[in-house]
């Protein structure tokens, strides 16, 4: 699925993500960027990175790149958990940074 | 169903060992079924025998203060972390309710004894070793461990009773009274936070040696069979993916990058060198293998090696102890980390409340507070952040109370009292209790869990900062619904400290009540449901609480260090974040709201009747 082809809203936005955990190491970076439209599902989110980053399919996005896997988590820019409801759409600017990390929280 | 007839009781020995150690005597007493039903096992039947068994107003070093051992009905099962035991004593460091767990063979072999509870009071006239060797107490002269790592002395008693003997035992640490200092068993498990390692050696005892041959049955064996078939299977899946991989060490970068990351004694939320000591590349440069406790399919426990040019050193590894001897201390060299951590662990210290005690002293080092001290070889040294020789120094001078050590073996509360010059505002404590890696600022649920805990600051009896890593909340915004957030995170949190399930399974349940209770039936033959099991998570918070009023508790004890009121953080992307007073203050009597206590926290009479205490009502008064 082409993530650009999903979405109504018209331009594309650059963003960043960021790995952690498993997702991190699984990668061998701590950053992918991303082009996306504005107001992305989960699943064009997921299926973007999956293709930047194929290494995180069964690790942090599931194997049909749906979504996430339930152990991990999106925050934006630090400071908003992205909910994780299915068709909810994650509203995005240039320059922002999805933090991509383990779903259970602290221990 | 179990086929043993004439029992009739499953689950639970139905009864308590107490030892007393003055009079070198022990004996059994029984354990009323409503007891256990009231209060299940773990910290829960421990906060009840506390104040059943615990003179109101004494020294929690005294010898009357008693140290409880407490295992629950899921021990002895094959139920995935279910091999927990609880130790409870009144505190060294708070003066209140002292509640920790641990966990392994040692959890399994007690219970085989024959005891639910294991209640040790009194004080050896000498060092002693306690045998228990199925119900059998032997008092043991112990002269020879004195002075030995917790693994040292491990090693001597096995080698002593026999290996299958298992071993809960103090370090240096809790032979010099040091007040966090642990409980060891099992090759390194900690039973840490509050300090019940200075009450065992308060009591001359310095170490346990237990073994069994008892098990006690379950009532629907069949059934458990597959509800624990399941569990594991669930226990292997995404809901305990961080534990099984990075283990809590993943926190670490998560929470650096949240600007949530205590640094430098709380005086900044990101550590700019924090990248060494993440769990990420702590894996990669230091992993050796995973460990397991005792039952256990998730295995979260992280062994580590050092890979530098000194003594190779190998030990766990979890997200409190990095980040209180990493960059809390300012310390970005893992390998000292490692170090560090183990030896806390060898001399028996809580890494939590030992980072945080150098790290006030740290500070008031850097404000001039604290002089030079001299190490164990009489060279200068300081106490500077980032120094890891003075990092290692200072814990086995803390250890021995030795010069400044001595000092710091008091907590950071009671140091700061000692040295004045306001250092109190830097004393990163709350209710005497050295605070975990979770910034209150940035957390603000989490705030007013750290505030109102019963043990003092501790994140693990509320889990409060979930709803603040989730979408439930603004964690950098105070509201009147985090009282009632907090209040259920106990209780949920009390239930699992009970029955007793590792926190790190939590997730795997789709309804702990629902699940727990049919698990509870299964075993012990008692009708129970979802709601008995909230209103027991009620009750023993409840519970706590009135031991800690019986002790003199004031509200105004549930409040954060000064630091977090005046200094704004001042980096990462929480700079220019703080908590109002006021905020801290609106939370914590929503706090008291949900949990329908009185405008001061006190507990009503009609709640208590409410939670069956009724016959607790004379406690709510305070001793004077």
């Amino acid at each position: 699925m082409d993530p650009l082809k999903t979405k109504k809203t018209s331009k594309p936005v650059a963003i960043i993500v960021e790995l952690f955990g498993t997702a991190r190491i699984a990668c061998g970076q701590h950053e992918v960027a991303l082009e996306l439209p504005a107001s992305p599902t989960l699943a064009d989110l997921a299926s973007s990175l999956a293709s930047a980053c194929p290494e995180l399919i069964g690790n942090a996005i599931l194997d049909d790149m749906s979504g996430l896997m339930k152990s991990y988590t999106l925050n934006l820019n630090g400071t908003a958990f992205v909910s994780d409801a299915p068709g909810q759409h994650i509203e995005l600017q240039d320059g922002d940074r999805l933090l991509l990390f383990s779903s259970q929280a602290g221990g | 169903m179990n086929k043993a007839t004439d029992r009739s009781l499953f689950g639970y020995n139905g009864k308590m060992l107490i030892v007393d150690l003055s009079a070198r005597t022990s004996h059994w007493e029984s354990i009323a079924d409503d007891v256990l039903k009231k209060f299940i096992g773990g910290t829960g039947l421990g906060a009840y025998l506390l104040w059943k068994f615990c003179p109101p107003g004494i020294d929690a070093l005294e010898p009357s203060n008693p140290l409880i051992f407490v295992t629950s009905p899921l021990v002895g099962s094959r139920l995935t972390t279910s091999s927990k035991f609880a130790v409870v004593t009144k505190s060294p460091l708070t003066g209140l309710i002292g509640d920790s767990l641990s966990s392994s063979f040692m959890a399994t072999e007690l219970k085989k004894t024959g005891c639910d509870a294991l209640v040790i009071i009194g004080k050896s006239a000498s060092p002693c070793l306690l045998s228990i060797d199925d119900g059998q107490v032997e008092f043991l002269a112990a002269d020879d461990l004195l002075g030995k790592t917790t693994s040292e002395t491990e090693d001597a008693v096995k080698q002593r009773m026999g290996h299958r003997t298992r071993v809960a035992c103090i370090g240096p640490a809790g032979e010099n009274l040091v007040r966090f200092a642990s409980i060891t068993n099992d090759g390194g498990r900690q039973a840490a936070r509050t300090g019940p390692g200075a009450v065992m050696g308060s009591k001359n005892l310095k170490a346990i040696a237990i073994k069994g041959t008892h098990a006690v049955p379950v009532h629907d064996a069949e059934a458990l069979n597959l509800i624990g078939d399941d569990l594991s299977e669930r226990s292997l899946g995404p809901a305990t993916e961080k534990y099984r991989t990075l283990g809590t060490m993943a926190n670490l970068s998560v929470f650096n990058r949240l600007g949530t990351l205590p640094t430098r004694n709380f005086q900044q939320s990101t550590f700019e060198e924090g990248e060494s000591v993440t769990g990420e590349a702590m894996h990669q440069t230091h992993f050796v293998k995973n460990a397991h406790c005792a039952n256990c399919t998730i295995g979260c426990e992280k062994i580590l090696v050092t890979t530098d040019d000194g003594k190779k050193v190998q030990g766990r590894m979890e997200y409190e102890s990095a980040f209180a001897l990493g960059p809390l201390v300012g310390i970005a060299d893992s390998n000292t980390v490692i170090r560090a951590s183990k030896l806390c662990d060898e001399l028996g210290l809580d890494t939590i409340s030992t980072g945080a005690t150098l790290a006030w002293a740290m500070e008031c080092f850097q404000k001039g507070l604290l002089d030079n001290f001299r190490d164990d070889e009489s060279h200068e040294a300081s106490l500077s952040f980032g120094d890891g020789d003075a990092l290692l120094k200072g814990i086995g001078l803390i250890a021995e109370r030795q010069g400044i050590g001595d000092l710091l073996a008091e907590g950071s509360m009671r140091a700061a009292r000692k040295i004045g010059g306001g250092s109190e505002a830097w004393a990163m404590q709350v209710k005497g209790l050295e605070m975990p890696g979770y910034e209150p600022r940035s957390l603000k649920t989490m705030a007013l869990g750290l505030a109102v805990s019963t043990r003092g600051a501790c994140h693990n009896r509320s889990s409060a900062y979930e709803a603040d890593f989730s979408d439930r909340v603004n964690r950098l915004e105070a509201d009147d619904q985090r009282g009632r957030i907090t209040a259920e995170g106990e209780d949920f949190s009390a239930v699992l400290d009970s029955l007793i399930w590792c926190k790190f399974l939590r997730k795997a349940f789709t309804d702990l009540y629902e699940e727990s209770a049919e698990i509870f039936e299964k075993i012990t033959g008692w009708p129970c449901s979802a709601d008995d099991l909230r209103m027991a998570g009620e009750r023993i918070n409840n519970m706590k609480k009135l031991f800690n009023i019986r002790e003199g508790w004031t509200r105004e004890e549930d409040t954060l260090p000064e630091r977090v009121f005046t200094e704004k953080l001042p980096t990462g992307i929480v700079a220019g974040v703080g908590l109002e007073r006021e905020d801290l203050h609106m939370m914590v009597q929503g706090y008291y709201r949900a949990r329908g206590w009185s405008e001061d926290g006190m507990i009503g009479e009609e709640k208590l009747r409410e939670l069956g205490l009724a016959e607790l009502s004379e406690i709510v008064h305070p001793v004077s």
